[in-house]
């Protein structure tokens, strides 16, 4: 019996820590009264501007330059359209085209057989970093058939970071994730926690036999923890290697993780492939940013965001401070990572 | 089979491009003029305008087609958007915006909106608790063959 070569991707989104929204001046905070940290914009009124603000850019050139990607000097906004209660304005401002940051990598490290004596270093590909608006929550009321929408998220930052499918499996995602998660903490661009929301892993997750072309991928949400994900990725591998064995198909389609039943179910509300019309976003000219070569002369400072600034003053990553930990103190590397 | 999008669809049936006019390219200050564009509207024949595409508009979009006379209007409205195929566009960077030499404001982070939750819940018919109440989830349109309006009966 050929063997199956799981194939696993991610889609993450990190909530920008900021004081205020990316589009508007309404302010980012979790548990709040709702619909009170909202602003015209963020409702969507007519005659409403989108205003970017210059924290967030920061906050995703840091990122970007932290996970060795290539900072695009100039990127664009577009508009992604779809219907949805807590989207009011009918359309998210993200950037389809060309994203702020691209090709960079993730390096994070797995202990081989639960051991902690042998630690292998992994590597995943980033594939673009972009920066788009967060929709409101919606809560569901089955009972009276009726959703209840607060638009206090709606248009806060957030950084879409899509992973190339590089990962084959639960463990090495969660690993991935957990890394991640420090870096963004360290640079201080997001607190990453995930009970809050601040981070958000979707899964792609496909099998497929050697040699062979990709299988259908599916896509797995709603992972509230980093220990979901491990289990919510292996749970459809194995389901999709059981779908397959019996001669079914798989589907290129969206699942919901239950966290309670410990596995996916078809999610409801997606009709089949959306259509996004992808537009320009006629309202923000390309945004440019420069490095130290590029810097213009008579440029007022505070609409200038030079890279190369940014880059002198990262802070360390936590791969390098394991490393001087143990360079200074003489610990073993795989001790160096219960530190950190 | 549904098509994707109008635009995608557009472009697979393109008009030959006939007297070819070379417009400048996108640059402010080369000091060329343009040539002077053909006299009157292009002869570009009409297209029809399939079911499976205009059910797709109406679902993407929520319009709704209504009789003849708005499908018409539709296919009147490609065949003006057509003309655009008589340039060459050849190794000329789109323009996608007219603020393209204009510099991305970048504002502050500090917070300045907000807190108005009575004025914007005012605009809504119904809410709950200062939250805005929507319907259950997404209402799908009908599929074409369950529905009773104009598209159908025209299939």
């Amino acid at each position: 019996l050929a063997p199956w070569i799981p194939v696993v991707g991610l889609e993450i989104h990190a909530q920008i820590s900021s004081n205020s929204k990316l589009f508007s001046g309404s302010q980012v905070q979790f548990a709040a009264p709702p619909n009170s940290l909202v602003s015209f914009f963020d409702a969507s009124l007519p005659g409403t501007l989108p205003v970017l603000n210059r924290r967030c850019v920061e906050a995703a050139v840091m990122t970007g330059l932290a996970l060795n990607c290539h900072i695009n000097k100039k990127s664009l906004f577009d508009r992604k359209h779809y219907f949805y209660a807590d989207l009011p304005a009918g359309y998210q401002i993200t950037q389809q085209r060309v994203p702020i940051a691209v090709n960079g990598s993730l390096s994070y490290s797995l202990c081989i057989d639960n051991k902690m004596s042998q630690m292998v270093t992994k590597t995943v590909r980033i594939k673009q970093i972009q920066l788009e608006q967060d929709s409101g929550k919606s809560l569901h009321d089955d009972t009276r058939s009726q959703t209840l929408v607060d638009l206090n998220r709606a248009g806060v930052g957030l950084m879409e970071l899509v992973m190339e499918p590089d990962m084959c499996c639960g463990e090495e995602a969660a690993a991935a994730v957990r890394e991640l998660q420090l870096i963004l903490q360290t640079l201080g661009s997001s607190q990453a926690v995930m009970a809050e929301g601040q981070l958000r892993v979707d899964a792609n997750v496909s099998v497929h036999h050697p040699g062979e072309p990709y299988g259908v991928r599916t896509e797995v949400k709603n992972i509230n923890s980093i220990r979901f994900l491990a289990k919510a990725i292996d749970y459809e591998i194995q389901r999709q290697i059981q779908e397959l064995g019996n001669g079914g198909t798989i589907l290129n389609e969206t699942r919901a993780f239950d966290s309670k039943l410990g596995c996916t179910i078809p999610m409801r509300d997606k009709e089949g492939k959306q259509d996004y019309r992808f537009m320009p976003e006629p309202n923000l000219p390309p945004l440019i940013l420069y490095d130290a070569k590029s810097l213009p002369a008579n440029m007022n400072h505070q609409q200038v965001i030079n890279i190369d600034w940014i880059h002198e003053r990262l802070p360390d990553l936590p791969s390098v401070k394991r490393e001087k930990l143990v360079e200074q103190y003489g610990i073993l590397p795989e001790h160096s990572f219960t530190l950190l | 089979m549904r098509v994707l999008s109008l635009g995608r669809w557009l472009r697979a049936g393109r008009v030959p491009p006939r007297g070819r006019v070379r417009l400048n390219s996108g640059h402010r200050h080369s000091g060329h003029r343009p040539q002077a564009p053909p006299q009157g509207p292009a002869q570009v024949p009409p297209r029809k305008v399939s079911v499976e595409v205009l059910d797709h508009l109406e679902h993407l979009a929520l319009v709704d087609f209504r009789d003849s006379e708005g499908v018409e209007r539709l296919q009147k409205a490609i065949q003006f958007a057509d003309q655009l195929h008589e340039v060459n566009t050849d190794g000329v960077e789109p323009m996608d915006s007219v603020l393209e030499d204009r510099c991305l404001y970048l504002r502050e982070d500090d917070v300045t909106e907000g807190n108005c939750t009575k004025e914007l819940l005012e605009n809504a018919r119904e809410t709950v608790e200062e939250y805005f109440v929507a319907p259950p989830g997404n209402i799908p349109l009908l599929k074409l063959e369950e529905q009773n309006t104009y598209l159908q009966g025209s299939k």
